[in-house]
C-alpha cells in the first residue's frame, strides 16, 4: 500500500546510481536540434523570471511605456525599498518585512513540531513490532491524500478551543499537522531498510526505546533529515491557505502579505513594487534551491503526494 | 521490565500520531460529512432536519457556481496534463543528449521552489494588457496578437493552465528522467541492431516500460488539480465573475465568504468524494502494476 511512496522515493535513490558513461560522440544534426529545442524551453522558463527581475527595478514611467522585455534604463532599487519598508497590506503599511519576520517565526516551531512528530512515529513503525501497525500505516496513506478543504473546519473549531487559533502557534500546529502523513511514509520508508538484525542485537543490548533512538537512529539520519528539512522549509514559506487561515491579523507570513498587497492594492498599482514583493518573497527557497539542489529534488520526489 | 517496556514504549510513542490521525484526519472527516447535513449558516447548528437531510447538496448541484468550478476541474485536468507530456519530451531530450543535463534540469526545476502566489502574481503580470507581454507584441509590429487572457472569462482558465504547466513540468521532467534511467541501457543498442526507429522504439516500447512512472505523474497531477487553490486566488482571485472558479475555491468562499458553514461542508464533502473516485482507481491500478512487476 506504500507503493505510490515508495515510487516516489525512485527519484531519489535512482539519482545516486552511476551513469553509464559513453563514449564521447560527435555532435550530429540530431544532437544540435535537440540542444536548440532543449534551449528555447530554457529561455521559455527564464522569462517570467527576467521579466520580473527587471520590472522591479524600473520607474513605474518606464513600465508604462510598455516594453516588458527591456532592461531597465535607469537601473533603481526603490522598488525594493518600498516593498521591504513601506508596501500597505490591507491597513498594514510597514512593508513586506512584517510577514517576512512572521514566516521566519512560523517556520521555526513547524519544522519542530512536524519533524519531531514525524520521525519518532516514522521510527516506530518501521522497526518495533506493533501488531496495528499495519492498519494505522494504511489510515496514514489515505490520509496524505484528504483534500485540507474537508478538515479545515474542524481545525478552525479545535485550533479555537485550545486558544491558539490566530497565532503563530496555531499556524505551526496545523502545519505539523497537515504535514505528518507524508512526513511519517518518508521516514518510514527510509528506516525500513535497516536490517532487524542491528535491531535485534540493539534490544539485546538493553538499549530501549527511546535510548536506541538517540543513540543509533538518530545518528544515521542526517541525509534523510536534510532532505525532509528542505522539503519542509520549502513548502512551509511558500504556503499560502494554511496561513491565511489560521494566521491572526498580525501573525500572517509573507505570502499573504504579498498576496494581500498584489490583489488588494488601493490606488494605482505599482507593478515594481509588487514584483520586488514577489521576488523577496520567492528568494529563501530559490536560494536553497540553487545551493542543495539535489537535497530538494529528492525531497519534492519523496514528498510528492503531498502535491 | 525491560521487556515490558519495549512492548510500551512504541506504542507510547505512537500515540501523538494516533491521536492527530483519529482527531485531525477522521474526526474532522466525519464532523465535516456531519455538519454538511445540517443547515448551519455563521455558527455550527447540529440539528439535522432528517425529512430534507440533503438539502445542502441540492442547492449545490442547483448552484451555477459549483458547475462552473468543475467543469474548470475538468478543463484545469486535461490542460495541466500537458505538464506530464511536456515533462516527458523534456526528460527524453536530457536523457538522450546528456550534454549540459544539469543545466537543463536546474533550469528546468527552478519554478517548482517557488511560491504558486509568486507564479500568479509574475504570470498576471506578464499577461497585462496596458504594459505586459500583449502591449509589448503590438508594439513591436504584431498589432494581431492578444494576450488578454485573464480579463475574458472563456479564456482566463487558459493562462492559470499556462502558470500552472509553467511550474510543474519540471517535476514531471524530474520523475520522468528517473523513470527512463531505470530503463535497462542495453534496450537502446537492441533496438539499434534491429533497426527500429526512434519513435516507434519510443512509442512502443519505453513508454509502455514507463508505464509505472506515468500512473505516478497521473495520480500527483491530479492531486494537485484537486488542490488548486493558490494560482487561482493570486492570478484571478476565481474572476472575472465566477469564471475561474474551482471546487477548493468554491469551498473557501463559501466558508469565508458567504459564512456558510453547511454548504461549505457540502461542497467540501464533494471535494473528498472526487478525490476518492480518481484516487482509489489509480491508486489499485499503481498497486497492482506494482506487484505484477514485482512478480515478474
Amino acid at each position: 500500500m506504500t507503493d505510490i511512496a515508495s515510487a516516489a522515493t525512485i527519484g531519489a535513490t535512482v539519482d545516486s546510481r552511476p551513469v553509464v558513461r559513453r563514449r564521447k560522440k560527435r555532435i550530429t544534426g540530431r544532437s544540435i536540434a535537440v540542444i536548440v529545442f532543449l534551449t528555447i524551453c530554457a529561455l521559455f522558463f527564464c522569462v517570467p523570471l527576467y521579466v520580473v527581475l527587471t520590472t522591479s527595478l524600473k520607474t513605474m514611467d518606464e513600465i508604462r511605456q510598455g516594453n516588458i522585455f527591456a532592461l531597465p534604463q535607469v537601473w533603481t532599487l526603490e522598488a525594493w525599498r518600498f516593498a521591504w519598508f513601506e508596501a500597505c497590506s490591507g491597513i498594514n503599511c510597514d512593508g513586506l518585512r512584517v510577514g517576512f519576520w512572521n514566516s521566519v517565526l512560523i517556520l521555526i516551531p513547524s519544522l519542530i513540531l512536524s519533524i519531531a512528530l514525524s520521525i519518532v512515529t516514522g521510527y516506530a513503525l518501521a522497526l518495533w513490532d506493533v501488531r496495528w501497525a499495519g492498519t494505522f500505516l494504511f489510515l496514514m496513506f489515505m490520509c496524505a491524500f484528504v483534500p485540507f478543504q474537508i478538515i479545515m473546519y474542524p481545525l478552525i473549531a479545535m485550533t479555537r478551543s485550545i486558544g491558539v487559533y490566530g497565532t503563530i502557534w496555531g499556524v505551526a500546529v496545523v502545519h505539523a499537522v497537515l504535514a505528518m502523513p507524508v512526513l511519517v511514509l518518508i521516514f518510514r520508508n527510509y528506516y525500513k531498510d535497516i536490517p532487524q538484525e542491528i535491531m535485534n542485537a540493539a534490544i539485546m543490548d538493553s538499549g530501549s526505546f527511546w535510548r536506541i533512538f538517540f543513540e543509533i537512529i538518530l545518528p544515521m539520519s542526517g541525509n534523510i533529515l536534510i532532505v525532509v528539512l528542505i522539503l519542509q522549509i520549502t513548502s512551509i514559506w511558500n504556503d499560502y491557505l494554511i496561513g491565511v487561515t489560521f494566521g491572526g491579523f498580525n501573525t500572517q507570513p509573507m505570502t499573504v502579505n504579498l498576496a494581500n498587497m498584489v490583489t488588494v492594492s488601493t490606488g494605482t498599482a505599482s507593478y515594481n513594487v509588487d514584483m520586488a514583493a514577489a521576488l523577496l518573497t520567492a528568494i529563501p527557497p530559490l536560494l536553497i534551491y540553487f545551493l542543495v539542489g539535489k537535497f530538494f529534488v529528492a525531497g519534492i520526489t519523496a514528498g510528492a503526494i503531498k502535491g | 521490565m525491560t521487556i515490558r517496556w519495549t512492548r510500551i514504549a512504541p506504542q507510547l510513542a505512537l500515540s501523538p500520531a494516533l491521536a492527530v490521525t483519529m482527531v485531525a484526519f477522521i474526526g474532522s472527516i466525519l464532523w465535516t460529512i456531519y455538519l454538511s447535513l445540517t443547515r448551519s449558516r455563521r455558527v455550527p447548528d447540529y440539528e439535522i432536519d432528517w425529512t430534507e437531510w440533503s438539502r445542502q447538496y441540492a442547492r449545490l448541484f442547483n448552484d451555477d457556481g459549483w458547475t462552473i468550478a468543475l467543469w474548470n476541474l475538468i478543463t484545469l485536468g486535461i490542460g495541466s496534463a500537458l505538464a506530464i507530456v511536456f515533462g516527458f519530451i523534456l526528460a527524453a531530450m536530457i536523457d538522450r543528449e546528456k550534454r549540459g543535463e544539469s543545466f537543463f534540469r536546474t533550469v528546468f526545476l527552478y519554478p517548482l521552489a517557488v511560491s504558486l502566489i509568486v507564479t500568479g502574481v509574475a504570470w498576471r503580470w506578464i499577461l497585462n494588457p496596458d504594459m505586459g507581454l500583449e502591449a509589448t507584441m503590438q508594439r513591436w509590429g504584431f498589432e494581431g496578437v492578444s494576450f488578454n487572457w485573464l480579463a475574458q472569462g472563456d479564456t482566463a482558465m487558459y493562462a492559470i493552465i499556462l502558470a500552472s504547466v509553467w511550474q510543474s513540468a519540471g517535476f514531471y521532467m524530474a520523475l520522468m528522467i528517473a523513470g527512463l534511467k531505470s530503463i535497462n541501457s542495453e534496450i537502446w543498442s537492441a533496438a539499434r541492431l534491429d533497426g527500429v526507429g526512434l519513435w516507434r522504439l519510443y512509442i512502443e516500447i519505453i513508454i509502455p516500460m514507463m508505464k509505472f512512472t506515468f500512473l505516478t505523474c497521473a495520480i500527483l497531477l491530479s492531486l494537485g488539480v484537486i488542490k488548486a487553490f493558490d494560482i487561482v486566488l493570486a492570478m484571478t482571485n476565481g474572476g472575472p465573475g465566477q469564471s475561474t472558479w474551482v471546487p477548493a475555491y468554491f469551498v473557501i468562499n463559501a466558508l469565508s465568504q458567504k459564512q456558510n458553514l453547511g454548504y461549505a461542508s457540502a461542497a467540501a464533502v464533494m471535494m473528498l468524494i472526487i478525490t476518492a473516485v480518481v484516487f482509489l482507481p489509480l491508486v489499485l491500478l499503481t498497486a497492482w502494476q506494482a506487484r505484477r512487476r514485482n512478480a515478474a
